[in-house]
């Protein structure tokens, strides 16, 4: 035989168990919850991003179980051909009017909106994507998909971009695309948005920002990044997804109705796969009317993520430079923080390490995520968990 | 991890000591050094590196070294508290010379050591390069007067923490070129850097995101098949242009990928793809350019410091750098370089050509296939 075409399979993941870099899922048992049942222990839950608990809320299961039974199980379509159904364009109203843009397009998932955008947005080798160097996965793999020009400039550097900017011109690009995350998932810092779009616009280039960790978080009411700059419709494409602080799943754009009308002809991602069920959809719709309408969940998430970096740092733990619900605690080396983590799990707090080279050699730490649904004694025993198995560590 | 790793350790007991008495270099002028007063600072430098070493590094039995006795390895060693000593080379007197570097790196490359760890300057890793070539990689104690090679940590306290990288597996092997004085140039009255070779050291490797949390590395090779890639690409778009290929690994790489011949050290010249001329001189590019108008020069960084013009590449005159046109200057350079040499230098010994490279401020360093960065560019005068 010339070839075992399956060999690889094993040999590769067994190399990864060898190396320590295989994925061992946890099992939720019940819903996420900020107390949940994950393989059959009761946990704190500190690494979901339903950062408002909006996937437990009566109003979006509601929503969810109407559509169900008003609608069915699932689409039958994909979305171009008979699968738009009125809830999707509903939920396509709601985004607009949510992020104060024209339009607005909903994706089966954030990635698929990222994946099948980006490439069509500049596709050519005449064209430049500019990205920052700490950008989301998705976005690679979106611009990796179009044949352009690459650049990246270095973290939230402004002085940098506007440099690359004008050393490009002579190159005479057809289009320049810059793109960024709005909140960056490893230490939760903001991209200056609003330099951003100011450089865009001197400079003639489409500005792009993947919202996921801002919606629900910052700007008013949880409107994201447009709203927390003052700069709501100035960007050009605002993604963004229903799967974190909304609760639910799904990818967002929202921007111009030109910008609509050229995303839905153009994404392979959103015309050649099926579309979001019913219940998926109304609960997107559902979980921007709470937004609209329930202050009190944003407010209660900014409460805990004060109170809960307040007694970290009081501790002597390094929090870097964290401005939303992702704090970081910031250990040293990889090892420390993965045994950090290996004890707050077996304490119940449910809090996962990231390590080099994700984020630098010396900054190993454990991520955590702040949940609107945690009251002040259930942070208490975490923060109380964090100071004894630090203390034990010596990390404080 | 590989279960032992042999480190061949080797101290120039004479480095540097030329330095604070105004020599230009240690070899050959030890006895006028210590007659102008110089003391020796490798000993002190080797023993501040592996104090630093032994603080931050504990698993002892991975380690074999393979050394020379007394002062040119085993003291230091010793004087350290590292076991697992093996003395390969006995010196003959406590006045070294270049002939005892020699003598030890032979031994060196017939135990096929795993790293060579050095105490010295550029003159010692001259005299390593020149039996070991690029076989076996090198790390070097800052401790020459001269340092214009890329081998070494910045400090003593850097170099400790890159071994035990290395040992570790978290770094990688990559090009470093070998740089000294032009010996030549230097009897004339003239101080200027040559390119002696392009030999391996220790780098920063590149990652790529392969999945959630999961890095790979990329290996040199494969940044330098993108970069071979896109030079191709350029150079079929813009087939009236003559195109002078620089020197160093990298565009040495690129060169063999696309079937070209390439002087390692020097300047080469192609057009429509092919071989045109070879290892060119300033009379040469300049008799060149008379036929040829549109040139591109195509150049890396090179060095400790990252000049890509005035270090080891004199042919590029500033008449010759002129005549090209510095808008028509292709940088290219892999990202572990970068990581090591994050500013772009020129010194061309042209005040006014230097002015104009400094108010570039920055430049487009091509780092990938259509992938670009721009760096800051500094001349030594502005």
């Amino acid at each position: 035989m010339k070839r075992n075409p399956t060999a690889f399979l094993k040999e590769e993941y067994e190399e990864l168990v060898r190396n320590g870099f295989d994925w061992k899922l946890k099992e939720l048992q019940g819903p996420s919850s900020p107390k949940c049942i994950v393989d059959g222990k009761e946990m704190i839950m500190l690494c979901s991003n339903n950062y408002l608990n909006l996937s437990n809320h009566p109003k979006l299961i509601k929503a969810a179980i109407d559509a169900t039974k008003s609608h069915g199980a699932g689409s039958g379509s994909v979305r171009a051909i008979a699968g738009s159904m009125d809830l999707h364009f509903e939920l396509e109203q709601a985004i607009a009017r949510f992020k104060h843009t024209e339009s607005s397009l909903y994706y089966q998932t954030g990635f698929a909106a990222n994946a099948g955008l980006i490439p069509q947005l500049a596709p050519a080798k005449e064209d430049l994507i500019i990205s920052d160097e700490l950008n989301h996965g998705s976005i690679i793999d979106g611009v990796r998909l179009s044949k352009a020009q690459r650049a990246v400039y270095s973290h939230c550097d402004m002085g940098e971009l506007e440099k690359l900017l004008n050393k490009v011109e002579k190159n005479n690009p057809r289009r320049i695309l810059i793109i960024t995350d709005g909140v960056f998932s490893m230490d939760g810092d903001i991209a200056p948005m609003d330099e951003i779009v100011k450089l865009g616009n001197e400079f003639g280039a489409m500005t792009y920002v993947d919202d996921c960790h801002g919606e629900g978080v910052i700007g008013k009411d949880g409107r994201g990044i447009g709203s927390h700059f003052g700069i709501e419709g100035k960007i050009d494409i605002e993604m963004g997804t229903f799967s974190k602080a909304l609760g639910v799943v799904g990818g967002m754009i929202a921007g111009s109705q030109d910008l609509v009308n050229f995303a839905l002809n153009k994404s392979r991602t959103w015309l050649l796969s099926g579309s979001a069920p019913p219940a998926t959809t109304a609960a997107c719709t559902a979980s921007i009317n709470v937004l609209e309408n329930e202050p009190e969940h944003v407010n209660k998430l900014w409460d805990n993520i004060k109170y809960f970096k307040k007694e970290l740092i009081s501790m002597g733990f390094d929090c870097g430079n964290s401005e939303t619900a992702i704090t970081p605690v910031i250990v040293g080396e990889s090892h420390v923080a993965k045994k950090l983590s290996d004890e707050l799990i077996k304490n119940g707090v449910f809090a996962l390490p990231i390590v080099f080279p994700m984020v630098a050699r010396d900054k190993a730490r454990i991520r955590t995520m702040m949940n609107a649904g945690l009251n002040k004694e259930d942070l208490d025993i975490a923060l109380n968990k964090f100071e004894d198995i630090g203390k034990k560590l010596d990390i404080i | 991890m590989k279960d032992k790793i042999k480190v061949g350790f080797l101290v120039n007991p004479i480095a540097g000591m030329g330095g604070r008495v105004g020599l230009k270099g240690t070899d050959n002028v030890v006895n006028k050094a210590i007659d102008l007063g110089a003391k020796p600072i490798a000993p002190k430098r080797a023993k501040e590196m592996l104090d630093e070493f032994t603080s931050i590094f504990s698993s002892y039995d991975k380690l074999i070294w393979c050394t020379a006795s007394g002062i040119m390895g085993a003291d230091l060693l010793t004087d350290s508290g590292i076991k697992n000593i093996k003395i390969l080379y006995d010196i003959k007197s406590k006045k070294t010379s270049a002939s005892d570097t020699e003598n030890i790196c032979k031994i060196f490359l017939e135990k096929k050591v795993d790293l060579i760890v050095f105490c010295g300057g550029d003159g010692t890793l001259r005299d390593i390069f020149s039996i070991i070539g690029n076989k076996i990689p090198v790390l070097g104690i800052p401790s020459g007067v001269k340092m214009h090679s890329g081998a070494f940590g910045i400090n003593t306290v850097a170099t400790a923490k890159i071994f035990k990288n290395f040992i570790k597996n978290n770094l990688t092997v990559g090009d470093i070129e070998i740089m000294d004085l032009d010996e030549n140039l230097y009897r004339k009255g003239q101080w200027e850097i040559k390119l002696y070779g392009v030999a391996k050291g220790i780098v920063e490797p590149t990652y790529v995101q392969v999945g959630k949390s999961t890095f790979e590395e990329v290996s040199d090779n494969l940044i330098k098949d993108e970069l071979a890639e896109h030079i191709s690409e350029e150079l079929d778009n813009n087939k009236e242009f003559l195109y002078l290929f620089g020197s160093g690994g990298t565009i040495d790489y690129i060169a063999k990928k696309m079937n070209l011949e390439n002087t390692l050290l020097g300047i080469d010249a192609i057009f429509k793809n092919k071989n045109l001329k070879k290892d060119l001189n300033e009379k040469q590019m300049l008799e060149l350019f008379k036929k040829y108008d549109k040139i591109k020069l195509i150049l890396s960084p090179i060095g400790s410091q990252g000049f890509i013009l005035g270090r080891g590449n004199l042919q590029l005159s500033p008449e010759v750098i002129r005549k090209i046109g510095i808008e028509n200057i292709i940088v290219i350079s892999t990202p572990s370089k970068l990581a090591h040499t994050p500013i772009i230098r020129v010194d061309t010994g042209d005040k006014k050509l230097d002015k104009e490279f400094a108010e570039l401020e920055f430049i487009i360093i091509l780092i990938g296939y259509r992938f670009s960065r721009v760096v800051k560019i500094q001349t030594n005068n502005f």
